[in-house]
């Protein structure tokens, strides 16, 4: 982190998202257009922290209803058994099979919540124009985009298995409310992260350097 | 930083982005937390709105029942599912509580039932089979209208029948249970129609009492002279029409049962209402012959041994049943300083209505103490020779000591005599009244005069001198047996050896090798040649006579 940083904001530049042209900023109320391909051009993504904050708190009221309904319904031999994301945590602990239900648990549970978690973190320190570990903060964004996906596993295991288990009475599965939510939990987390900027983590030190 | 350039100095040829006005308006981001909250406040509302009662229902176990997992169904249609299953504080009971959904909330009362449904087999059929599978789950009868409750005791047996089920209870009490139990079927000519539901001791213990139900529509048989009696197991009766083996039905042979109809002679009566109390009688027989609903109980005092009078031995008069007797004690009489026996009868005055002695309670008692100066007595009698029972007859004595009318409490005590020495007694009396009967005077006097003319020829002087002289007689007689004896014995004995050597010669000659027989063989021999020759002799004389005159001559 050098101090007297150039950064193209402070220098009157802007960059095209869609076709990355360096262009020079215009007027500041106006909204400015790429010369080149049209895009509309922005200093940094555009109400960046409300559109987090709006999907981050979408996410989190999804949350609890992703885990409280059943994901799935087995239905074996006449036996419908309807279960949470939690009740199959804590039905492969009690079989014994702690691998697996790790797994889960930290796929399904930990890693959707430690998301919202994070970009709640990221949001508020960048409102307030923290300026603490600013590197560690950019590296934890950029482990959930990365851990975001993996999250859709519990999705297509829950998808793979309704199409595949048909066996008509002798059992059959079918996904429940739960599962629905916990998808949209998911999707709203990776729009959320997707639709934070990262670069205002470090807006900060530039306002301090002007 | 991925916007950072290289400090330059061209940046001037940087085109210039143009401009357009901005409008300010509210991110349409907004819309997802919004939607995000009007689907989570509608689950919130959905969850309440349908969160029917919790209730609590104690079993004796939680066999095949599951925290969270077990249903709770009526009709196969889901109302609620086992939310905890826990012991009750003293541990004799498992306390399951369950949420029902709110429509459940209408017809939970204090008559709502409920019970677990599991695989069953029991002699009057398997059930819940598929609950094999699917595994145990709760189910109810809503049961009549009532007090609302949320705490139920659950039943251990699915009850037989539910609120549903079309038909009419009806009491039964019984002196005991029997075989019958809780699905015993009831029969009405053969055909099953009802069940026994539930049984239970009357309050006071004194008899059992049966709930059974009769399904629709054969309820409509039950009429208020309706008799019902035991089918359990055989009924063979011998009798002077053979061997004849009656039984409702093979299931009541295992698991007896009971059985309903309405004696021939009677008037079957009205319906009977729902609830109506009948007895049940221990057999047809006993149904269809005793008509006897009023039983009083009478106390006889006796002064001597009851040996073989047991409880239920018969109360005869004339040879009719009267009733029965319910109960014998030993009583120490404390004024007398005596024991006496209390025996506790119980008659059926309904037995004497065809003979026409009904009447109300004053006119019988007068009735009974005019009986009584007749005298109108109990007595023990034995009714069979063979096992000893004795039983208790009442008949008239008109000797007996005149006796007044009293009660024990309620009770009129009947006033007894003493039984004549029973049986053999009596027969002794016909011996002693025969011999009463023999001209005894008459015999003793013919006899006296006998002896006393045998004595008077015993002692006359004739009978003493011919007494002498046979004496004189008897020893002529022996001495003529003494020579006898003596002198003709040995004579007999040379004849006798004489006798015995002639046999013996006779013998000798007559033996086949004896030489005279020989002889007399020889001698016969030559006898028959020589006839041989006079026969030739003839021949030839006859042909030739004049060889008598001229000779044999030559021969030609």
């Amino acid at each position: 982190m050098s101090h007297d940083l150039k950064t193209a904001r402070n220098q009157g530049f802007i960059s095209c998202h869609t076709c990355h042209l360096l262009c020079r900023k215009a007027g500041t109320d106006a909204i400015m257009i790429c010369p080149r391909c049209g895009s509309r051009l922005h200093q940094r993504k555009p109400n960046s922290t409300k559109r987090t904050w709006a999907l981050v708190l979408a996410a989190f009221i999804f949350y609890i209803p992703a885990n409280v309904l059943p994901i799935t319904t087995v239905t074996s031999l006449g036996i419908a058994q309807s279960d949470t994301i939690m009740s199959g945590v804590l039905y492969f602990i009690k079989t014994g099979m702690w691998p697996i239900a790790l797994v889960i648990f930290v796929a399904s549970i930990f890693v959707p919540l430690i998301k919202l978690l994070i970009l709640g973190f990221l949001l508020i320190t960048v409102q307030r124009k923290s300026s603490w570990r600013q590197k560690d903060r950019t590296r934890l964004y950029r482990i959930t985009e990365v851990v975001g996906r993996w999250s859709m596993v519990d999705i297509f295991v829950v998808t793979i298995l309704v199409a595949l288990v048909k066996l008509g009475a002798l059992a059959s599965i079918q996904a429940q409310a739960g599962a629905i939510f916990f998808c949209a939990v998911v999707v709203i987390t990776l729009f959320a992260a997707m639709s934070f900027d990262p670069r205002l983590i470090w807006d900060t030190k530039e306002s301090l350097n002007e | 930083m991925s916007e950072s350039k290289k400090d330059g100095s061209d940046l001037n040829d940087v085109p210039e982005a143009e401009v357009r006005s901005r409008k300010r308006r509210i991110s349409i981001v907004w819309l997802v937390p919004l939607v995000a909250v009007l689907i989570g406040g509608w689950l919130v509302f959905k969850a309440l709105s349908e969160k029917g009662p919790v209730i609590t229902m104690t079993f004796k176990s939680a066999e095949g029942l599951e925290a969270g997992k077990t249903k709770i169904r009526y009709k196969d249609v889901e109302l609620g599912q086992v939310s905890a299953i826990e012991l009750s504080e003293d541990l004799s009971e498992v306390v399951v509580t369950a949420e029902l959904v709110k429509q459940a909330e209408n017809f939970l009362s204090v008559h709502t039932r409920f019970w677990v449904v599991r695989a069953r087999v029991g002699v009057s059929g398997v059930s819940g089979l598929g609950t094999l599978f699917s595994g145990a789950y709760i189910t109810l009868d809503p049961g009549v209208p009532g007090n609302k409750t949320h705490h139920f005791t659950g039943l251990e047996q699915p009850p037989l029948v539910t609120a549903d089920l079309p038909g009419r209870h009806f009491v039964l009490t019984a002196d005991s249970r029997g075989s019958l139990d809780i699905g015993s079927p009831v029969f009405y000519r053969k055909i099953q129609v009802g069940q026994v539901v539930a049984y239970h001791l009357a309050d006071d213990g004194s008899n059992v009492i049966f709930k059974v139900f009769i399904n629709a529509p054969y309820h409509e048989y039950v009429h208020n002279n309706t008799r019902f009696w035991r089918a359990s197991g055989l009924d063979v009766k011998v009798d002077a029409r053979g061997v004849r083996v009656d039984t409702e039905s093979l299931v009541s042979i295992l698991i007896g049962g009971i059985a309903f109809g309405i004696p021939q002679v009677q008037d079957p009566g009205p319906n009977a209402e729902p609830e109506t109390a009948f007895v049940l009688f221990r057999n047809m027989d006993e149904a269809k012959e005793r008509i006897y609903q009023i039983k009083t109980k009478s106390i006889l005092y006796f002064n001597e041994s009851v040996r073989g009078l047991t409880l239920g031995a018969p109360v005869e008069f004339w040879g009719i049943q009267m009733g029965q007797v319910i109960d014998v004690k030993l009583v120490f009489d404390n004024q007398k300083k005596m024991f006496r026996i209390r025996v506790v009868i119980e008659m059926e005055p309904e037995r004497f209505y065809e003979a026409g002695f009904i009447g109300d309670d004053i006119d019988r008692k007068k009735l009974v103490e005019s009986l009584l100066k007749r005298g109108f007595r109990a007595q023990l009698k034995t009714g069979n020779l063979l096992t000893g029972q004795q039983i208790i007859i009442f008949d008239f004595f008109p000797d007996a000591e005149p006796a007044p009318l009293v009660f024990e409490g309620d009770y009129p005590v009947y006033p007894t005599v003493p039984t004549p020495m029973e049986e053999i007694s009596t027969k002794f009396m016909q011996i002693l009244q025969k011999i009463d009967s023999l001209p005894m005077e008459q015999i003793g006097k013919d006899l006296r005069d006998t002896l006393h003319g045998a004595k008077q020829i015993a002692e006359s002087p004739e009978i003493l001198n011919a007494i002498r002289n046979l004496s004189a007689t008897l020893e002529e007689t022996r001495l003529m047996v003494s020579d006898l004896r003596t002198k003709v014995t040995p004579e007999i004995n040379t004849v006798l050896d004489g006798a015995r050597q002639s046999l013996a010669n006779a013998e000798q000659i007559l033996n086949a090798d004896s030489p005279l027989q020989v002889k007399m063989n020889t001698a016969l021999e030559e006898i028959s040649g020589a006839a041989r020759a006079l026969r030739l002799l003839m021949d030839y004389l006859e042909r030739h006579p004049e060889s008598l005159l001229r000779g044999k001559g030559q021969e030609e």
